[in-house]
């Protein structure tokens, strides 16, 4: 069972069928899923975006060099002392972090210093006295970054640190005295 | 239909839990596979749009029910061999001959086989034949996922009773909904419309699948 179109109406279906789709697939389909944008209007319903949106995710690993790392670091602060520890990161690149005392709240400062810089200037991100923190942070500059800990206790305290996220394992400072 | 085209790169891949449930699978699962293939048929809106085609102009229970099983016929098989003897086909390529199935079911309900040729094609031969091709679909998704040898035969029977079930529950609202819509006088009317746009639905994706392939 069929219908039985005359052959122009036939062909004026096939006909309307084959523009139809062909108009769809240039304006909508090839922005959205292609990122090919020939008529203009992809991008002006925004439909491009869906395409750009795959391609930029790849292109930022790209650019950083940076794959995705974790790190579990065991640290001690040794009584009456300051540690800092710290991760080198290109601007923009990210980390998520958790670092837990075994002892009592500690004060801590979280701040990154800019590469190459003399002046001695670093921009705090945290800082607080806890006896854990857990969050993430973006790098503003490329630098260093990370936390310097002060013990004011009488005995050692062992902090555990988890990072995970894009950087490099910067040297660990000890001993410093001063805050950063 | 701007709905169903901003869904159109999910239409045939696996979401991503199921991606992992899949590969980390191991042993016989029977309703979670069950699950999978229902899953698969009822949002896999070409094969729905072949079927829509397919039943168009069944006025009778009873032809439906012949027409839907050689489908069904012919989908088991190559889905089973596929799987089985690893049958590998580009998915791109397979999904849009399926595509084209549903460019020929339109034309063919339009009368267009009957204008040129002089006669419609066995009908149901061509239905069987699409359904090996649908059938090969299905094969060549699963098996993107390097199933587990254990239990992989009960699992494949299972998937495949998923589809069945996911096509019948399918067809069950498309026959309900063609039916009531036969009734009204309007259906005559657009029939030529809504076979028109099976075919450009078709066209639609075959570009998409094809343009997919000489990407990839």
């Amino acid at each position: 069972m069929e219908q039985n179109l005359s052959g122009p109406a036939l062909i004026k279906a096939s006909a309307i069928a084959v523009v139809l789709a062909a108009v769809v697939f240039i304006t909508l389909v090839m922005p959205a899923e292609f990122g090919q944008d020939p008529t203009g209007i992809g991008k002006q319903l925004g439909l491009t975006a869906i395409a750009e949106a795959e391609e930029k995710t790849v292109i930022q690993y790209a650019d950083n060099g940076g794959e995705l790392r974790e790190d579990t670091i065991e640290l001690v602060v040794p009584a009456g002392q300051g540690i800092e520890y710290k991760l080198f990161m290109e601007k923009f690149q990210k980390v998520e972090y958790e670092w837990l005392s075994a002892g009592d709240a500690m004060y801590f400062d979280l701040h990154g210093e800019p590469k190459g810089d003399t002046t001695g200037y670093f921009e705090s991100y945290a800082i607080a006295t806890l006896p854990e923190m857990k969050g993430s942070f973006t790098a503003p500059f490329t630098g260093t970054h990370g936390w310097y800990w002060k013990n004011t206790s009488a005995e050692d305290v062992q902090i555990l640190l988890q990072t995970k996220g894009q950087y490099s394992l910067a040297k660990p400072a000890q001993n410093q005295e001063d805050t950063p | 239909m701007l709905l169903l085209f901003g869904s159109l790169t999910f239409a045939h891949g696996v979401d991503e839990q199921t991606r992992l449930f899949l590969q980390s699978n191991t042993g016989a699962n029977l309703i979670p596979f069950m699950y999978i293939g229902a899953k698969h048929m009822i949002t896999g809106y070409d094969h729905l749009l072949f079927l829509f085609g397919v039943i168009f102009f069944l006025f009778r229970t009873r032809d439906v029910l012949i027409y839907v099983s050689l489908f069904t016929l012919g989908h088991s098989t190559t889905l089973l061999l596929g799987v089985l003897m690893e049958v590998q086909l580009n998915a791109y390529l397979i999904d849009a001959i399926i595509a084209l199935s549903i460019v020929y079911k339109g034309f063919d309900n339009l009368g267009g086989f009957r204008k040129i040729l002089g006669h419609s094609p066995n009908s149901k031969m061509v239905v069987f034949i699409f359904g090996l091709f649908h059938g090969f679909g299905l094969a060549t998704k699963l098996q993107e996922f390097q199933l587990p040898e254990d239990g992989l035969l009960t699992n494949l029977l299972a998937f495949n009773v998923g589809v069945e079930l996911g096509q019948f529950a399918a067809l069950a609202i498309i026959v309900i909904a063609i039916s009531a819509w036969r009734r009204h006088e309007s259906f005559m009317r657009f029939a030529t419309v809504s076979n028109t746009l099976l075919m450009s639905a078709g066209f639609l994706l075959m570009a998409l699948q094809l343009t997919s392939y000489f990407q990839s």
